[in-house]
């Protein structure tokens, strides 16, 4: 285990509390404070995986996730990037994508036969013969992907949500974010604080001479008690209106392993400063390569230092300061090449001098050598035309800065590349969306501060909280302060290509770049696709802005116009249980839920309610439905739609709404009617009654019951009626109680008389039960049988079940289901809409056309116009009642009618124990629905058999209907 | 092996004044229409204009899952032939499509979907089409990583297999298409905007684009979910047409752990794993309509509740990249395909919703038919605008549907 420094006040680890992990097998230490990958690094470790195409060793290079670089398989989750996780004890580590292992990968082969692969090469090869492909395929399917997922794998851990709201949010806490909260925060607005690492101070954190400055503010930021500080947060996404979403990793005293975050907020600053562009030369990626931050941040916030001799290639001043602290903490630097040929810092140059570190400016790495790791590098002049090797071990390799202008991305702003600092800047801004410090291309800390000030202040104004003079104040400040650095333009060292790599989680080199333009593939959107270039776990981090210079530089383009590829959300790859959170069942329950579970009911989800469809494991319900042909049941109907609707105007949105003459509704006596759409087709139907002058109660099938109110609202939106809806729904329970012996039953515990006389087919009874539950009684008949449907306030329907139950002990009254429901309705020939009904029958089709009143002149009925004008056409599809030939048994819903063509299929049908003969409804195409007609069925794997059923008069079962009315 | 590294589908050229074939729109079906043009009817004088690049919209942001398991007979053989031509595709343009045959699996969550999928299994067979209903342990005994408890929201009854069915490398044919259409004299204008067609005596005349007036006698709109404002705004011609965004995602590679394209109703969610290794998974539509290709917030949020409850390994699984395209939903969910009808010379490919990508090659086939004999194909005939006048909707879907901006 190599040494680590504890003098510096950098730090982040506790190098004496050790942590112990598991890797390939064997115990290994890591210390607090650590991730995974720097414990593997202070533990000698520097292959941490293998390329996904070329099986290339891989190894420390931004520390930051930008690529897929040190993805391994942590406690059996793949792809876990071991660079930005913490390590805790007991973890398991394990690499992935390797044959053999990460140090000796017998797929590294593949690395030499990259001239047989060039961009879109699958596209070429493997097609012919046909039959090779299959076969190939296998092969590629085997070869691709990173990790391993095991299919019964569970993934441990708790998931949290939470949707916070607020005036400001600030994305990053280095030292522009920092101040923006401040800033905004001593305005008195509530302010949101998300900064990815595990602390605050971003870009100065890590710096020796800065540090200092990011402890004070961070705690000025901790001392003000309205922001709200998310520490290892991650944003993730953003959506119109200022909607930020992003997740927090737990710390070890959090109840959550994670959690979503969904913030909504009036104003956003984004401060998400710069990553480093990478460099791209021959061998960029090689084990031993890494960025300026990487190397600085092993030493100065883990305490490890990253080689033993190194060669600097560089192209921003962040080389020169890291190139001197890395010096001064024994890191031997072999030489310092900067792109730059003039423009450093010339402190900086003053004391690399001092230090006799060489320095030679206008050079650049070209190539890195070593089989597997960093043995020595070529440098060369930009030009190419001189070049040496250095023997190193280690290349600080980094062309410059690049703007994180993800957040900006995604939000919808627009880039536009800025010749100056040769950054893609945020051009056009949403709106209340701030953008501060290095986005800008500035670099004097100073500048970055103030900057991010302005924009705290610029938040502040959107919400009405800053005044323009004070904004202005500060931007006088900033203009007196130094502006943006002036960029490297370097995309790439002198190169061929052919192993330089512009995007490392896909293997794409330089060279695959140009055979894809040269293919016509000459955008980057289309070169992405092409060759998959920043398509990778690393979400283009990479590749992103390097691939639009290249672009425009290959083509030579006069000015930079081609944009960077479009950025998507989640800006950080998301586990897919932290996006679940929470996970709640939203399904409604009944008030009857429970006492049917309890009494052996067998539940399914219909549409957003959990109802009791069968009451024993014989699912063809032969007893629950014997019961209501010859003595009585009880069935929860609570979920139907139920609705009051009154005011002057309430009979006229009845009449535009529904197909009858609805002024034909009567107080005391139910009403059966129907809505139909635009088409005709029927959508919805329900009884109605009048409960006094302009006052109507209606129900309304199950699955319509959400948008009846909208409907009516939206089929009156010109008229400027008085009347208003009211949607009962789970305010009242349903309990239909059906069967001969029903009355009998309901008789025990009401007080009014209910004979056949008082209390007769298809009325309305409102009473109270024990003087004190008041019930809506209404005399029908769904399953054919003498029938009262009791709607009672939902607070007392275990009650009235309860003395149902026992008044009908006597008669040893039974629950029935849904499904018992559903064959006994069909034997009656009543309909369920979607199921004896589609998008293609209207309410002539399913028979219902006696429903409908053309005489209406007081409204225009929905449908109306559509069912004229189609009732002449004989060929649509229509409802028939079918018996089976022979007396065979039933065939299965869904089977087709058939004869060359599929005319129809069978919507219902069962083996009826009241008729003790099979039977069914079908919808059938006109010309052949005439009773009598013979229908040749087609069921799924009958192969070349048919059977045969012949059309019949509808209803099958009492068809006087006398059973319902007795 | 020898990759000459020329351009694809030809090297840029200068927009002529006039052509026999303007096609709007440089997706799937324009690019297939001009293929078959070409091939079959021997018309090659054809510019395709296309606004941004080729393959910009609905072609390279859908799922790349084929199948032929719709529900209504009209539907049924269109999609076969459609699937029937991925291998002959591969074989004539010389392009591999990677078509990966590995069958779909429709999951059924209740007795109704379980009834619904008799009926559309039924259909495929009785057409020829191989596709089976399998109770809930054959499925997971085919998608090991199925949940088959009782315990999550919506337990799964069983599915409906449909060996015929996989996922086609959707770029593939985009480029596939346009490299075979190119090499047989089609013109391919790339970042070209079509803004107006003129028409004379109701007859097609000419169309104005961005680059300059073309003269010809027959205009195709094939343009995705752009093609009911463009048919609108170019000729007054009223769509019953919502275009709303439509989301998919992926997650990071994985090697294999899905051999089937597994989708569900109730969840609104269908996953499948790419030849990459990543879970491609996405589902129903934001229900507003729009035309932003936005994404938002919930969707991929629900995608991961669904995908935690059925296919509950995929919690260790990490979301790498969302995106939006659009969606161009009829209120049968069948497309609009019609021609010679309105104006002479107009024809029109569009209304495809979601199922754009797995009937391309067909439908283009059809409609370079129909253009170049100006006599509607049979199998077109159900598709005509007239039937939402006449209130005959296609019953594509059983339920009732209206996407509308007010519902």
């Amino acid at each position: 285990m190599m040494n680590r420094f504890n003098h510096l006040p950098t730090l982040k680890i506790d190098a004496a509390r050790k942590i112990g992990f598991i890797y390939k097998n064997k115990k290994y230490y890591g210390v607090q404070g650590d991730t995974v990958a720097t414990a593997l690094y202070a533990n000698g470790i520097r292959i941490f995986a293998r390329s996904l195409k070329y099986h290339r060793p891989r190894g420390l290079y931004s520390l930051d996730g930008e690529c897929s670089n040190t993805c391994m398989e942590v406690d059996n989750i793949p792809n876990v990037r071991c660079e930005n996780t913490q390590l805790k004890e007991g973890m398991v580590i394990k690499e992935q994508n390797v044959k053999g292992s990460a140090q000796n990968d017998m797929m590294s082969f593949i690395d030499k036969m990259d001239w047989m692969m060039p961009a879109g090469f699958y596209y070429n090869t493997m097609h012919k013969p046909a039959k090779i492909w299959p076969i190939a395929m296998k092969q590629i399917r085997k070869a691709a992907g990173l990790g391993t997922l095991s299919p019964d794998f569970e993934m441990p851990g708790s998931y949290d949500e939470i949707f916070p709201n607020t005036d400001v949010c600030v994305i990053g806490g280095g030292p522009s974010g920092m101040m923006a909260a401040i800033a905004a925060a001593k305005k008195d607005l509530r302010v949101i604080l998300m900064e990815s690492r595990p602390s605050l101070g971003g870009f100065f954190e890590y710096r020796k001479n800065f540090h200092n400055r990011s402890l004070e503010l961070a705690k000025e930021v901790n001392a003000l008690e309205n922001i709200r500080v998310f520490t290892h947060t991650s944003m993730v996404g953003a959506y119109n209106n200022n909607l930020i979403t992003g997740f927090q990793i737990g710390k070890p005293s959090d109840v959550f392993d994670q959690r979503y975050i969904e913030i909504r907020a009036k104003s956003v600053v984004v401060a998400t400063g710069c990553i480093e562009r990478p460099l791209i030369f021959d061998h960029n990626e090689k084990p031993g390569v890494m960025q300026i931050g990487c190397a600085l941040r092993l030493a100065n916030t883990y305490g490890l230092l990253p080689g033993k001799k190194a060669v600097f290639s560089i192209g921003h001043d962040l080389g020169l300061e890291a190139a001197l602290e890395l010096h001064n903490l024994g890191l031997k630097i072999e030489l310092i090449a900067d792109i730059r040929e003039d423009g450093q810092d010339p402190a900086l140059l003053q004391k690399i001098e001092e230090k006799n570190i060489p320095l030679l400016k206008g050079w650049v790495a070209c190539r890195a050598n070593g089989r597997k790791q960093v043995k020595s590098v070529e440098v060369s002049g930009i030009d190419g035309l001189i070049s040496k090797t250095i023997a190193c071990d280690l290349i600080v390799a980094s062309a410059g800065m690049t703007p994180v202008t993800g957040p900006v991305t995604i939000a919808l702003g627009k880039l536009k590349y800025d010749a100056h600092t040769g950054f893609f800047m945020a051009d056009k801004l949403p709106e209340k969306m701030h953008v501060t410090g290095r986005l800008l291309g500035l670099d004097d800390p100073r500048s970055i501060e103030t900057s991010g000030t302005l924009a705290g202040l610029q938040a502040a104004l959107d919400c009405e909280n800053c005044s323009i003079k004070e904004i202005g104040d500060v931007k006088k400040e900033l203009e007196n302060l130094p502006g943006p650095t002036r960029g490297t333009k370097l995309v790439t060292a002198p190169v061929k290509g052919r192993k330089s790599f512009i995007c490392f989680d896909e293997d794409t080199t330089i060279k695959n770049i140009k055979q894809a333009i040269e293919k016509g593939f000459d955008v980057p959107e289309l070169i992405k696709r092409f060759t998959s270039a920043g398509t990778g776990p690393g979400q283009g981090g990479i590749p992103g802005h390097n691939l639009p210079l290249y672009v425009a530089k290959y083509q030579a383009l006069p000015d930079i116009s081609i944009k960077p590829t479009t950025t998507r959300p989640p800006l950080v790859p998301t586990l897919l249980s932290t996006y679940a959170g929470t996970n709640h069942i939203m399904l409604k329950t009944t008030p009857m839920d429970k006492m049917q579970r309890e009494d052996g009911g067998i539940f399914r989800n219909i549409g957003v309610w959990q109802r009791a469809r069968y009451f024993s494991g014989d699912f063809t319900c032969e007893k629950e439905i014997k019961n209501i042909r010859s003595n009585v049941g009880m069935l929860d109907a609570s979920t139907l739609g139920k609705f009051r609707i009154h005011g002057p105007d309430a009979l006229k949105a009845l009449q535009r709404v529904f197909v009858s003459d609805m002024s034909k509704v009567q107080h005391g006596r139910m009403k059966y009617s129907a809505m139909c759409n635009d088409d005709g087709c029927v959508i919805d139907d329900g009884v109605i009654t009048k409960l006094r002058r302009n006052d109507y109660y209606f129900t309304t099938s199950t699955g319509r019951a959400g948008q009846t109110v909208e409907w009516l609202r939206y089929h009156t939106r010109y008229d400027k009626w008085d009347f208003h809806v009211v949607n009962l729904t789970d305010a009242m329970g349903v309990i239909n109680l059906s069967g001969p012996n029903s009355r009998k039953t309901l008789e025990k515990i009401v007080d009014i008389d209910i004979s056949n006389e008082a209390f007769g087919f298809s009325e309305y009874k409102e009473f109270t039960i024990k003087e004190c539950i008041p019930v809506k009684a209404m005399r029908l008949g769904f399953v054919g049988e003498l029938s009262y449907e009791l709607h009672v306030p939902s607070s007392y329907m275990q009650s009235v079940w309860l003395m149902l139950k026992e008044a009908g002990s006597k008669f040893n009254i039974q629950n029935f289901g849904v499904e018992a429901q559903n064959v006994l309705r069909m034997e009656k020939c009543h309909i369920i809409l979607g199921q004896e009904s589609e998008q293609r029958t209207n309410l002539l089709d399913v028979g219902l056309g006696f429903l409908w009143d053309r005489s209406k002149s007081d409204a225009k009925t929905i449908g109306a116009v559509a069912l004229a004008q189609a009732e002449s056409d004989k060929t649509r599809l229509k409802l028939v009642g079918f018996k089976m030939e022979n007396n065979t048994r039933a065939p299965h819903d869904g089977s087709l009618i058939v004869d060359e063509k599929v005319r129809g299929y069978v919507c219902t049908a069962r083996d009826s124990f009241s008729l003790k003969e099979a039977v069914g409804m079908a919808l059938v195409e006109g010309p052949l629905s005439k009773i009598g007609t013979r229908l040749e069925i087609f069921e799924d794997e009958c192969g070349d058999d048919r059977i045969y059923g012949k059309i019949v008069a509808m209803p099958f079962y009492d068809p006087e209907g006398s059973r319902m009315k007795m | 092996m020898i990759f000459k590294n020329k351009p694809l589908w030809g090297k840029k050229k200068k927009l002529k004044s006039s052509y026999d074939v303007v096609l709007i729109g440089g997706g799937l079906h324009s690019l297939a229409t001009a293929y078959y043009l070409a091939k079959e009817h021997g018309i090659t004088d054809i510019a395709i204009i296309e606004k941004n690049y080729i393959g910009f919209g609905g072609a390279g942001r859908n799922t790349a899952i084929v199948r032929a398991n719709q529900r209504t007979q009209h539907n049924v053989p269109l999609y076969k032939e459609a699937l029937d031509l991925w291998p002959v595709l591969t074989k004539e343009l010389d392009y591999n499509l990677m078509f990966n045959n590995c069958g779909n699996l429709n999951l059924m969550h209740s007795e109704a979907a379980m009834k619904a999928a008799r009926m559309t299994i039924a259909t495929a067979q009785f057409h020829g089409v191989e596709s089976h209903l399998i109770d809930a342990k054959e499925a997971k005994e085919m998608v090991p990583a199925l949940n088959i408890s009782e315990n999550i929201t919506f337990p799964i009854h069983g599915a409906m297999f449909h060996p015929p069915g996989g996922i086609v490398r959707h770029d593939a044919v985009v480029w596939g298409l346009a490299k075979g259409a190119a090499k047989k004299g089609v013109e391919i204008h790339q970042h070209t905007e079509a803004l107006s067609i003129e028409t004379k005596n109701n007859k097609v005349c000419s169309v104005t684009t961005s680059e300059g007036k073309i003269n010809t006698r027959q205009v195709l709109i094939s343009a995705g979910g752009y093609s009911a404002a463009l048919i609108h705004d170019m000729l007054g011609i009223k769509l019953p047409i919502s275009v709303l965004t439509i989301q998919a995602m992926v997650t990071q590679p994985l090697k294999p752990l899905l051999d089937h394209v597994v989708s569900s109703g109730a969840y609104h969610c269908y996953a499948n794993q790419t030849l990459k290794g990543e879970i491609a998974t996405g589902a129903h539509m934001d229900p507003w309509p729009n035309y932003t290709t936005l994404n938002t917030a919930h969707y991929i949020k629900h995608q991961a509740e669904a995908l935690s409850e059925f296919l509950p390994c995929l919690r260790g699984v990490r979301f790498m990249r969302i995106w939006g395209g659009l969606a161009d939903m009829t209120p049968d969910m069948a497309p609009i395909m019609d021609g010679n009808n309105q104006i002479e010379g107009f024809f029109m490919n569009c209304g495809w919703g979601y199922f754009g990508f797995k009937s391309c090659s067909a439908a283009g086939k059809y409609m370079a038919q129909f253009m170049a004999t100006d006599q509607c194909p049979d199998i077109f005939k159900p598709f005509a605008l007239k039937r939402y006048e006449e209130h005959r909707l296609m019953g594509e879907t059983a339920a009732l549907v209206n996407y509308t901006p007010d519902n």
